[in-house]
Formats: structure tokens, sequence, C-alpha cells
């Protein structure tokens, strides 16, 4: 017995190595150790980037676009529909998409603030670290405001999430308390970020300055939204270019942009496929108005944006995202356009309307468009609203637009208020404590 | 290797060790000593002449022999013994003296509950197992037309649920033992093919819809499998520990013996196959007349004067009609021819066969084809080693053609777009209509390869110390690979974009297993042993090797080397167990057995604070038939009651590395590489665990021509593997943690009748019916997914799993016509807080009928499945009833049925698209849309069912004839298969779960192929 009692147990040992059962991933860093050197910092805020893009690829201009009147469903997949009605349950799948897509990118962002300032790496630069910083708090402000205008005043996380039991106590914050994290955020970015010539799809002070502009236009605050607008125009770095197509063709980053995300052959944006027909490569879930494509087809209207557009009768669809054979449209967030048009919004509130329509011709003529007739206050505001539903006509800007000027019950017909916020996810609701069961009024 | 740590892991399990092994010394040292020998030398034949290959061995004692071929055998008896043991599995066990050994004539054996079962780990007679194991023969399920041995198991054992998800050959199915334990770790069972673990996990990548593209157990011939052996009660699966709460399925293949002549078995058959049922839409004029209807409608609801309006179609009667569907689907072939041939001689034994079978799917353009090759070979070097391997080698082809929630798949573009579009544009070149492709460029250009090569093999060594002492040692491979091409050209609607588009493939899924099992088997007077211990050391391992290719010069380069932007990318995860197990049961007086088992594992996927699980389990059998009182009855030939509980584990289904927190990389920006928080770490995940009790009984009466087998059984699952939703302002969706419960509870009844036993006409029937009960008993909160985001099925607590969530459409208001849904809280509005449960997918009970009849030369046998009680949520109905929502799909006949004026009574409502006021109960807008949006309960219909699954008469031409031709048997037989469905249910076929691939989204019927019809022919030759 004595053999086999020993043979035994030497199975029993070989096999019971605690080496054995210890595995790691080759695809991924260790929570505790993902900001610790130059290249996990250079990473991490790329991986805070990779974020944004996630929910600007597609969700974001979608819920920008849809529940408006320019963009209408035209495909199989219930999501739009909603949108599309404005009739959106709690789980539908592109606002709960966008809402943690945002969070995750803040979240992301939130270890860079969290953890690079501790890195300890001769070669990473008190330059570049600041610009690192800038970048991750630009990122964080405009994830908060995009939740804001989308949602309401939001739940303020502003440090990363190392386990669940750190949640706990933040309640949701109004939604003037959101913009103010977010105007805290963008004040420390401009100062920390860098200004060059060229870079267009990192944030820099521009970057920083034109969202600044965005949500002091927002705010209603027109004296500042003027000056962050005028700082940004003033910058010869961007332009209107023309034709108005040339900043959505390739290769894009053209002088029209102040921030856009860039894509590539190995880092794909397919949203074109939900404009395309199926003749084309496409689903054609969204699909433009009768109203937009008959105001871009209109010379006195749309002018040279009519390329937004193409085919005709019943299969009209858009181009704005059109590089079907390699997916590699950027997703464009600020462009110099809407810092004229913000400027004129601010200006004309301002009673400065001689200028403010000097801002929106600039964006008339670029688009071969002759200038505007409007001479009162309110016709000016008006023509600047117009202008601003054609100039952005598949960008995420006429549904919060129209939020943002209380304007969609008279111009969407949608008298019910609480249909003008986004329902939370139904799952936050459910497993969230600090939302106490509370959705949006009305969800 | 690190002793030290290696010591202290180790210690754990060496007190245990110490008892068991103990044991064994005490037995050892009772061995009795003999000194004098007599001779003896016999005969043992059947029926047929001298049988080769028996076991011959001493009562009382541990030693034996086995017959030549020509059925001789010598042994020598020592003082005391007297009586030899002659046994060979399928005959009658007989007990001869000396005298009669001369020669033995074995009789046929008919007799359930007196045979040998596998269980975990090793062999048992029937009557004395303590667990709930169903066992099913290889030829119970062989020459079905299906792929999978696993899919032919449907309605041929209690406590099983199977399913085909779809009609695609080779394709996914539900199989489920005892119920649903888990929601989000796996729910498959372990598969034990010849001692190897096996992986279950789909290797093909191709995203197919939301089906499973492939059913990965298909890659073993249902040919050579000699015995199937289900295990399901805790006392069955404890000794799998960890992987067995799911139930552990242990697949014999078939093997040589000792002594025999080669046997050669040649199997064919040919059969053609149809779908039970077509679609059918609306013609041109219908369509076209709900398409104005919807618009009319629309417009009065809006309040405009209808008279105004433009329809769309001036004269809707002058509409054509295109019929798709007569190019979608198609008579399938089937193809299957086998070889094999087994025998032994006196020292080894072999089988090996050779199998090839081909499957067309009734929806063009799908394939399935498979080669096998298996080798089974057992050496006896001495008499105390055994030496032996069991390799299976197949390659399967299937091409793949997606479908259900994929607008671009074949039957959608055939199914949604509107009849009267034409197929084709004016100048010849295919017509696509909103997001769909056209039909016809699909099955003439799909063009997605996959192509498996799957080696399950092991090698053995078996050494007997003494006799009823043997340890095993086993090292396994399981090595599946993949190999994926898809090309999309130009004329399909997903390479017309990128002028050309492919995608290739690698997958490899491989299972190692080492085990070593040392069992000794004692009998002693009225007491009799049965113990083993053992240790494995399993390790899995998943690779995927990925590269695409977008831009090619021609549709008829496909080489991604060729393509204009290229890119690629590889992923690898790995996880291990270690397991110490063992397990003992003790007989007295062959009527009572006490079993124990005991099972430790060790997984790399769960936290360091928790990586270890203990499952013990126990039973008692009581063999009441043998007690004088129950004899003196003379009711039962035999009665059996037997009770279990255990526990068992699961911890499948989760990630390799889910208990880690990860920062994942490939989170990258301009071509940059980017990291981002991916993973919340959790070092206290550990097992998914599950507390099962068994009680039962197994009878023979009526001179043992009705055998009953019952069966109930309580089964908890604590501590799930549960995604947990957690707040999105984490930066984090879910939360893996070990939190909630689910309940199974059931009840299985087996019958085994011998109807008639005459000399000429024979007649059995088998029936056997599973009741299952499944309730989720704790949640964090609701989970509701499926459907493309439509979350159509809800995880509720109180709640089954599988549980539709829609509104309950309670009647068409028939003097507004528009839709009256149940107004759950009483709001005067409809909305979300309105939509409940209205079903389940899960049925209320599973079962089957199977007879067999034989008649002198001619044998005749059919063979019932059904299930009762589960829903179907029919999304064609869904989208083509849109009452016009829809601009691009048609519709189908019942939205004919539609209300059109005041008195009409249906439960289609108005056709219109208005979408004002969409809180309104009764208004337009939730006909078909607002809050609603056709979430509704007309959409969901019961999918009970009654199918004759197979009828089968076949001839076996006269042996006296056909020895002439040197052959030794000749069966030819025909067969149908689905030939005959009873069911109320709306849709093409009941039995389908389209959007299979998520346990937790069973039920749907959504552009789905359904069940072949097939009618073969086929020829069983041996010599």
């Amino acid at each position: 017995m004595k053999p086999i009692y020993q043979f035994l147990l030497l199975g029993v040992l070989l096999s019971s190595c605690k080496k054995f059962l210890t595995e790691t991933p080759n695809n991924a860093l260790p929570a505790g150790q993902s900001i610790t050197d130059v290249g996990t910092a250079r990473a991490a805020i790329l991986g805070a980037y990779d974020g944004v893009q996630n929910y600007y690829a597609g969700n974001y201009p979608t819920l920008g676009v849809m529940p408006a009147d320019n963009v209408i469903f035209n495909g199989t997949l219930s999501q739009y529909l909603q949108l599309d009605q404005n009739a959106i349950p709690a789980d539908n799948v592109t606002t709960v998409a966008a809402y943690q897509g945002i969070y995750k990118a803040i979240n992301a962002a939130n270890s860079v603030i969290a953890y690079v300032p501790g890195v300890n790496d001769p070669q990473l630069t008190a330059a570049e670290k600041s610009t690192i910083l800038g970048e991750a708090y630009f990122i964080r402000a405009l994830g908060y405001f995009d939740l804001g205008r989308g949602w309401g005043g939001v739940q303020l996380q502003l440090a990363p999430t190392k386990d669940l039991s750190g949640l706990k106590g933040v309640k949701r914050s109004s939604l003037e308390d959101t913009y103010k994290q977010v105007q805290a955020d963008l004040n420390i970015a401009e100062g920390l970020l860098p200004e060059d010539a060229s870079t267009r799809n990192r944030a820099q002070k521009s970057a920083a300055r034109a969202l600044h502009a965005r949500l002091d236009l927002y705010r209603g605050n027109w004296d500042s939204a003027e000056i962050y607008a005028s700082a940004v125009i003033a910058n010869a770095k961007y332009s209107l270019v023309r034709p108005y197509s040339s900043f959505f063709t390739s290769p894009f980053l053209s002088a029209e942009s102040v921030f856009e995300l860039t894509f590539s052959a190995n880092d794909r944006n397919s949203y074109w496929n939900l404009w395309y027909p199926s003749s084309a490569g496409g689903q054609y879930t969204l699909k433009p108005s009768a109203s937009i494509v008959s105001r871009l087809n209109d010379p006195a209207v749309g002018g040279s944006r009519k390329a937004l557009i193409a085919g005709s009768g019943s299969s009209v669809y858009g181009v704005l995202y059109n590089t079907s054979a390699t997916s590699t449209d950027p997703s464009y967030v600020i462009r110099i356009a809407e810092l004229y048009l913000i400027r004129a919004e601010a200006r004309a509130q301002q009673g400065k309307l001689a200028l403010a329509l000097g801002d929106l011709n600039a964006v008339r003529a670029r688009a071969d468009v002759g200038p505007s007739a409007a001479v009162s206050a309110s016709d000016v505001l008006q023509a600047i609203e117009d202008e601003n539903s054609v100039e952005f006509a598949f960008e995420a800007h006429r549904w919060f637009d129209l939020v943002r000027t209380k304007r969609a019950g008279v111009v969407l017909g949608l008298t019910n208020s609480n249909a003008w916020l986004f329902p939370l996810p139904l799952s936050d609701v459910l497993s969230d404590p600090d939302l106490e069961g509370k959705n949006n009024p009305g969800y | 290797m690190d002793t030290a740590n290696l010591w202290r892991v180790g210690a754990r399990m060496r007190g245990r060790l110490r008892i068991i092994l103990t044991l064994f010394v005490l037995f050892i040292y009772c061995l009795p000593v003999f000194s004098q020998e007599t001779p003896v030398s016999g005969k043992v034949y059947t029926d047929e002449g001298g049988l080769g290959g028996v076991s011959v061995a001493v009562k009382g004692g541990l030693r034996g022999t086995t017959t030549a071929s020509d059925g001789s055998f010598k042994i020598v008896l020592r003082p005391g013994e007297k009586i030899l043991v002659i046994s060979y599995a399928g005959y009658e066990t007989q007990y001869v003296g000396a005298r009669e050994a001369a020669s033995v004539l074995l009789k046929k054996e008919n007799r359930q509950l007196e045979d040998v079962i596998v269980t975990g780990y090793s062999t048992q007679n029937r009557k004395f197992v303590a667990g709930s194991i169903t066992s099913v023969s290889g030829d119970a399920i062989k020459s079905t037309p299906a792929a999978g041995f696993n899919q032919l198991l449907q309605g041929k054992a209690t406590g099983v649920q199977v399913l085909a998800n779809s009609g695609v050959p080779g394709g996914g199915i539900t199989f489920r033992v005892r119920g649903n334990n888990s929601i989000n770790a796996s729910v498959d069972p372990l598969y034990v093919v010849d001692g190897v673990f096996v992986s279950s996990a789909d290797p093909i990548q191709t995203s197919i819809g939301q089906q499973q593209p492939s059913n990965p157990l298909a890659d073993i011939n249902p040919s050579d499998i000699e015995n199937i052996t289900i295990l399901k009660d805790a006392n069955a699966t404890a000794i799998y520990g960890s992987l067995g709460a799911n139930g552990v399925i242990l697949i014999t293949t078939k093997r040589g013996r000792l002594n025999a002549h080669p046997r050669v078995t040649l199997n064919a058959y040919h059969g053609w196959s149809n779908a039970i049922r077509q679609f059918k839409v609306t013609n041109g004029p219908q369509t076209g007349l709900l398409a104005n209807e919807s618009v009319r409608n629309s417009a009065i609801d809006r309040g405009q004067d209808p008279s105004l309006v433009t329809l769309p179609f001036a004269n809707p009667d002058t509409l054509p009609t295109y019929d798709r569907f007569k190019d979608l689907f198609r008579t399938g072939a089937t193809s299957n021819y086998e070889l094999a041939v087994q025998g032994g001689t006196d020292k080894s034994t072999y089988y090996t066969g050779v199998g090839y079978f081909k499957q067309e799917s009734v929806v063009r353009p799908s394939n399935y084809e498979r080669y096998t090759v298996r080798f089974n070979y057992d050496n006896y070097i001495s008499s105390q080693l055994k030496v032996g391997t069991s390799i299976n080698i197949s390659r399967s082809y299937r091409n793949l053609s997606s479908n259900d929630n994929n607008p671009q798949g074949v039957i959608n573009s055939a199914l949604f777009v509107r009849s009267y579009l034409p197929i084709f544009n004016p100048n010849g070149t295919y017509a696509r209509y909103g997001s769909f492709d056209n039909h016809i460029a699909l099955i003439k250009n799909l063009d997605n390869n996959a192509v498996g090569w799957r080696t399950i093999g092991n090698v053995f060594g078996e050494y007997t110390f003494l006799p009823g002492l043997k340890l095993r040692s086993s090292w396994s491979v399981d090595n599946n690979d993949e190999y994926e091409n898809n090309y999309n050209n130009t004329l399909i609607s997903a390479g017309i974009a990128t002028n050309g588009s492919a995608a290739s493939y690698v997958t490899k899924n491989i299972v190692y297993t080492n085990e070593q099992v040392l069992t000794y088997v004692k009998s002693s007077g009225k007491h009799s042993i049965n113990a083993l211990v053992g240790n494995t050391l399993n390790s899995v391992v998943n690779k995927l090797t990925t590269a695409t290719g977008q831009g090619f010069p021609a549709n008829s380069i496909k080489a991604i080397s060729a393509a204009a932007t290229t890119t690629g990318s590889s992923s690898s995860a790995v996880s291990k167990l270690v397991s110490f197990f063992g397990k003992a049961s003790y007989t007295y007086d062959n009527k009572y057995t006490l079993d124990a088992s005991l099972r430790a594992d060790g997984s790399s996927k769960f936290g360091a604070n928790n990586r270890w699980g203990y499952f013990p389990s126990g039973g008692l059998t009581w063999r009441a038939g043998q007690e004088e009182f129950i004899q003196r009855w003379g009711f039962f030939d035999e009665l059996k009651f037997r009770v279990s509980a255990g526990l068992s584990g699961n911890q499948n289904g989760i990630g390799s590395y889910a208990a880690l927190g990860l920062s994942a990389g490939g989170a990258n920006y301009l071509n940059s590489p980017g990291t981002s928080p991916s993973q919340l770490a959790n070092a206290d995940l550990t097992w998914e665990t599950t507390r099962q009790v068994d009680v039962g009984t197994e009878f023979t009466i009526l001179k043992r021509r009705l055998s009953v087998t019952v069966d109930y059984y309580d089964k908890h699952t604590y501590d799930l593997l549960l995604n947990v939703p957690v707040p999105s302002r984490s930066g984090f969706t879910t939360y893996l943690q070990n939190y909630g419960a689910v309940s199974n509870k059931g009840v299985e009844v087996a019958l085994h009748s011998v109807n008639f036993d005459g000399a000429d006409f024979r007649w059995t029937s088998d029936f056997n019916i599973s009741f299952n009960r499944n309730k989720i008993v704790k949640l964090a909160s609701d989970i509701a997914q499926g459907a493309s985001g439509r979350n159509i099925s809800i995880l509720r607590k109180g709640y089954a799993v599988n549980s539709f969530w829609l509104y309950r459409q309670l009647y068409v208001d028939d003097q507004t016509g528009n839709a009256v849904y149940e107004d759950v809280d009483k709001s005067g509005t409809i909305t979300a807080a309105d939509r409940q449960i209205v079903g389940n997918a899960l049925p209320k009970y599973t079962g089957g009928l199977t007879n067999t009849l034989s008649y002198r030369a001619f044998d005749f046998g059919f063979f019932f499945y059904f299930q009762q009680g589960n829903k179907i949520m029919n999304m064609n109905e869904f989208f083509m009833v849109h009452g016009g929502t829809q601009a691009n799909i048609g519709f189908v006949p019942r939205q004919l049925e539609r209300w059109q004026k005041p008195g009409d009574k249906t439960d289609v409502p108005r056709i219109t698209t208005f979408s004002s006021n969409p809180t309104q109960n009764d208004g337009a807008a939730n006909n078909y849309g607002g809050n609603v949006a056709s979430l509704s309960s007309r959409y969901l219909d019961d999918g009970s069912f009654l199918r004759l699954k197979t009828i089968t008469l076949g001839y076996t031409i006269p042996s006296s004839l056909v020895r002439r031709w040197r052959l030794s048997g000749v069966r030819a037989y025909v067969q149908a298969t689905n030939l005959w469905t009873i069911t109320s249910y709306r849709g093409l076929d009941p039995e389908v779960s389209s959007q299979g691939n998520n346990q937790n989204t069973a039920g749907y019927d959504w552009a789905t192929v359904p069940q072949p019809r097939t009618i073969q022919a086929g020829l069983n030759v041996s010599f």
C-alpha cells in the first residue's frame, strides 16, 4: 500500500498548486495599476476619448435629431420609432446606451484626474501632464453638459469608481448645479489645455472656450456667450469652409472644425449605415423628413446645404455620414458655424440686432444663401432658430435647441413638457437607492 | 512549482484521503488465502451459437476470465468456490455450478431495473443506485435525420427538455436538465464523452442574428454511441461538483469485445425534406387595400377630411403579386453513410467507424456536412495493466445564413418586403426596399463558410493492484477548431457600400483534462462496497483570431490579402479547475444501499477569498422488493425506493477573469492604444450552488411486463452568478456577484411496458412525462431583454425565467375599433406601469411516447413528442400586423381580420398610424404604436404541440437468406420525421426559439427556418 499512498499524495499535491489557479488576462490591466507611468497615462486619456467616441458615434446625434422634426423613422427597430413618436420608455435602447456611455467616459476621465497627478515618471513632462489633465476635465465637462441638456440635472460623480460602496449618498443635482460643474471643469480645462494651429480632434483651449460659449447660451448668459464665441471666432485656425460639404468630406478635420472625433479604418464609425438605403448597403432607419428635404432643396433656404441629402422621390436619404466604403466619418461635436450662430443669438438677445444679423448672414453666405430679411428682434431670433435647423440638420442640435428655448411644444406639438427630458434608464431607477425610485417627471 | 504552497493546499484533502485509504487497507488484509484448486472448462452460447468475450467470474471471489471467440473458457476453482457468474451486457446473468458450466445458454435480457449503468466515474448495478439517472441506448437515437445526439434525446428521457431552436441543420438547440438553474451563468449540462469533458461553447463567430449558430455536440456521430446516461439529481451529479449543477450527460461510445470476430456494419440512408408549413403574406391587392385604409383612417384620426387625402394606391386591385417563397423553400436532401468495424483478440479490442452526413436546409441556402472518424482501442498489456484510447475526429462544414433580427437575412428579405414590389428592377438588377436586401441576391451570393475540426480524445491506463482495486489515469483533450471565411460581394447589401467585405475567424476552444481515479469494489457475504477517490486537473483555453478586409478589386477575389483596408485582432482566455473527489457506496444484504460523495473544487475564475467550493451528497436506497413481506404479496417483481440530497455547483458561462478589477485595452483613439475601466473587482466571487433533494421509486409489476420510475425533485439554486445592474453613474452597468436564487421543482414519470411478447409478435411501449416549475426566488431587480431592445423577456422575482412582459390586450372595442389594454395600475391611462407578465416560454410539461412493434421480419415504430403550456412570441406577426406603421413591411393574412366598422368582433384593432395621445386606452395611437408600440399580448400564442416525431417501418431479411451472401444481417427501412403535428400555434412551426443565443430570451419566432419534414429510406447491413 505504501507506494500507492505516496503516488496518490504526489498526484494530489502536484495538482493543487496555487499557482495553477492564478490566471490573469493578456488584454487588460489590473484596475489598481492602470495609470502608473507615461505610457499608461497616455493610454488612459485616449481611453477617455474612446468613451466620448462611443456615445457620439451614433447614439447622441440620434437623440439630437430623432425626437425633433428633421428626421423620421423608416426602419424596423422600436427604439427609433419610440424616439420619433416621443413616446420614450425608460428602457429605450438609445437613451440608455447614451446615458451609460456618457458616464463611462466620465469615469475614465475621473480616473485620469485622480491618478495622473500622482504619476512620477520623468518621461511624463509637466506640460504633457497638464495637457492630459486638461483633456480629462474637458471630457468630463462635455459629458455632464450632454447629460444635463438631455436628462436635466444629474448625479455628479467626481471620483473614479473603485467599488460600489463609494457611490452612496450622491443625489441628483439641479440642472443649474450640473451646469456649474461643467463651467468649473471648463475653467480648469481652459487653463491647462494648450493651443496649436492644427489640432482639432483633441481638446484645446478653443474647444473648451467653444463649449463654454454653448454652455452660456443654454444658461442664457448672453454676454459671456458672446465673449467666449468671439474668442474662438477670432482664432485664425477656424473659418467657415466652402463649399459647405467640404467639412464632411474626407479627409475631414477642416478649418470648420473646433472639435471633432476622428475615426479610422481600425476604429470605425458605421453611423452611415442607419441613414443609407439597403440598395446602398445601409438599413435606412433614419430618413430626412419631407420638411427638411424641401428646405434643403430650396436655394433660398438650404443653398449648398442640399449636399446633405441624396436620392430622389420617396427614397431621399441623408449623407452627412457618408463614408460607406470605409466607415471613417468623424463625429462632429463643435463647428465654427455654431459659434457664429451662438454669438448671433447672444447678440440678438442683448438687442445687438445688426451684429446678430452679421453673424447669421456669415453662415448663410457660406451656404450660398442670401442675407436674412429679418428685422425685428423676434424675427431675427426665429431666423437664427431656422438657420440652426438647416445648418445642423443631422447633427445633435435641433431637439436640444427646441427644448432649450422651450419651443418644442409650439414647433413639434409636444405640449407635454415632461417629454422634453429623456427618461433615466429604468435599471438606474431600480438599482440606485439615491434616486429614491424616482425617474424624471412623467416616466 | 512552489512545494510549500503545494503542501499547504494539498493538506486540505489529506485528512479525508487518509480515512478512505485506511478503509482500502483493511479490506486488502481481509482477503482469504487458499491453496487447493479444481480446473473447470465449459462453453457459453446463445441462440445464435458460441459467444466470445463473456465474463466468467468466481462468485464471492475476485477472479475471472472471458470466453474465447467460440464461447469456450477455462477457469480454476479453489476450495470453497462453487458458483460461476456468467455475464454479458444485454444478456441475463447466469449463476452456474462447476458441472452445469459445460454448456451455458445466455438469454437476452429485457429487464430495465437490473442492468448495469454508467455513473460518475464508475459503473453500478442499477438495482442499488440511489441517484436519479436515466439511460438511453444508442439504438434509440440512431438513423434520425438530425446532426446532434443531444437533439435526438427529445422525448426519450425524463427530466430533459430538448428543443431545436430552428430547422437549420446542425444549428443550435435548447437542452435543459430539470429546468433553468441560472440567469447569467450557463444552463447547459456537462457533456462527458468517454471520460473527456467536452466543450459545449459555440465556436462560431459569424453573427447569424440572435440564434445560436451551431450545436457543438453535433461533431459526434450518433451512430458511434453505445449509451447515453443522464445524471440528474444531486447524488448523481455531486461527484462532478462545480460542473454538475446543470446535469451531466455521459456518453459511452462503442468498443470492441475480447475474442470477437470482426463485425462490419454498414448503414446508409437518404432522405428528402420540406418545410412543415410555408409563410403566407397578403397578396398585392390586399396589401394595397390595407395601405390605403391606413392612410384614410389616420387622416380621420387627425381630424382631416379623408376624401381629400391622396391614397397610396388609386386602384389596389391592379397591383401585382410577387411570390418570394417559391425561391426561398426547397426540398432538401439528407444523406448519411457509415461504416464501422469492431472486434477483438484475446489481448485487445477495437472499434473503428467512419461516417458522412449531409443535410440541406429546407430554406435556401444553408447546408451542413460532417465527416467523422472514431477509433477506440483497448489493450491488456498484462493481466494487471490495460491501456486504451478513444479518439473522435470530425470535420464539419456549414454555410451560414443570418435570419431573425437581421433585416438583411434571407427570410427577412423574402417575408417582410411588400408582396406587390417587384423582385427585380426594370434594368434586371436586384431590387431592394427599405432596410431589406433582395432574397435572390442573398441566396445566390451568400458566402459564409464555417469549417470545424474537432478532436476529442483520451489515452488512459488502468492498473489493477488487486482484484477490485484499480487505478485509472486518463489524459484527455477536446480540441475544437473553427475556421470561418465570410465574403460579402457587391451583389448583396452587406458588400455594396464597401465594394466587397470579408471576415475571417480562427477560433480554438480547447479543454485539457487529467484525471486519476482509484476504485475499489468488494463483496463479501451480505456486504458490498463500491468506493473511489480521485482528482482532476482541468484547463479551458479559448482563443480567437480575426481578420477583416474591405474593398475588393473583383467579386471573384475573396482573400483578405487583396482588400484595400484590413484589420486584425487576437485574444485569448484561460481558466483552470482543480478537483478532488471521493465516493463510497455500501450495500447490505442486497437491500439497503447508502451512498455518499464529496468533491472539492478550486477555480481560477473566482476571487482569491472564495476560490474553493465543497460539494457533498448522500443517498439511500431500499430495495423493498427484496423484503419478505413484499415478496409474499406477490404484486411487485421489483420495488425500490430511493432518496438523495446534496449540493452541486456552477461556474460556466462567466468570463475567465470575472473576479478581477480591470482596465481593458482596445479603447483606442487616433490609432494609438487606450485603456478604459472595464470591470469592477469582486474578490468574494464564488460558486453558484444548487441544493437538490430527490425522492424516487422504481418498480416492476405484472411479471416484469411493466416498469415504472417516478421521481420528485426540489432544486434550489442560490448565490447565483448574477450580473447585478449597478447605477450607470459608476461608469459600469453591471457587477457580477453572488446574488439571487432560482427554484425548480418537478415530477417525472417513465413507463416501460411489454404489451405483447409472443413468438412472432412483440410490442413494447415507452412513455415519459416531466413536469417542471421554475421560479425566481430572489433577484436584485427586474432584468428585461430580448427582441432587439424591445425587452419582451423579463426576469422578475416570483415569476419563472423566460417570462414575457407585454401589455395585455383585453379586447378590441367593437364600436371604436381600438384596442383596449388592461390598466394594471388603474390610472386611467396606458403607461409603462401597465406592462405585465402575460405568459412564459417554458412548457409546463414535456414528454414522449415510443412504440416498437415487430412481427416476424417486420418492425414498426412510432414516436410522439409533446409539450404543453409554453407561449411563443410571434415576431413575424408583431411586424406584419402593423396597421401601416411599418412603411416598408407587408402584411400577413391576420391583418385582414382588422376591425372595419362598428359591430365588428375581432382581436385585430383598426388600422391607423395616428400617434397623438399615446397614453389613451381605447385610443387610436395604441393600436399599433403609442406607448404600447405593438408590445401586445395579441402576438403571443400558445406554443403547445403534439408531434409524430418519427414513424418507421423496417424489414429484416431472414438470416437463412443473407448467410448465403456471407452477411449476418440486412435490414431495410423507410422512416418519416415530423410527419404530423397538432398545435394551435399560428406561425409556421411551434418548435422554435429564434433568440436562442441567450438563455433568457426563449420562445421567439422570428423569420426562422421551420423544422423539416423528412421521408427517408435506409439500409443496415452487417457481416
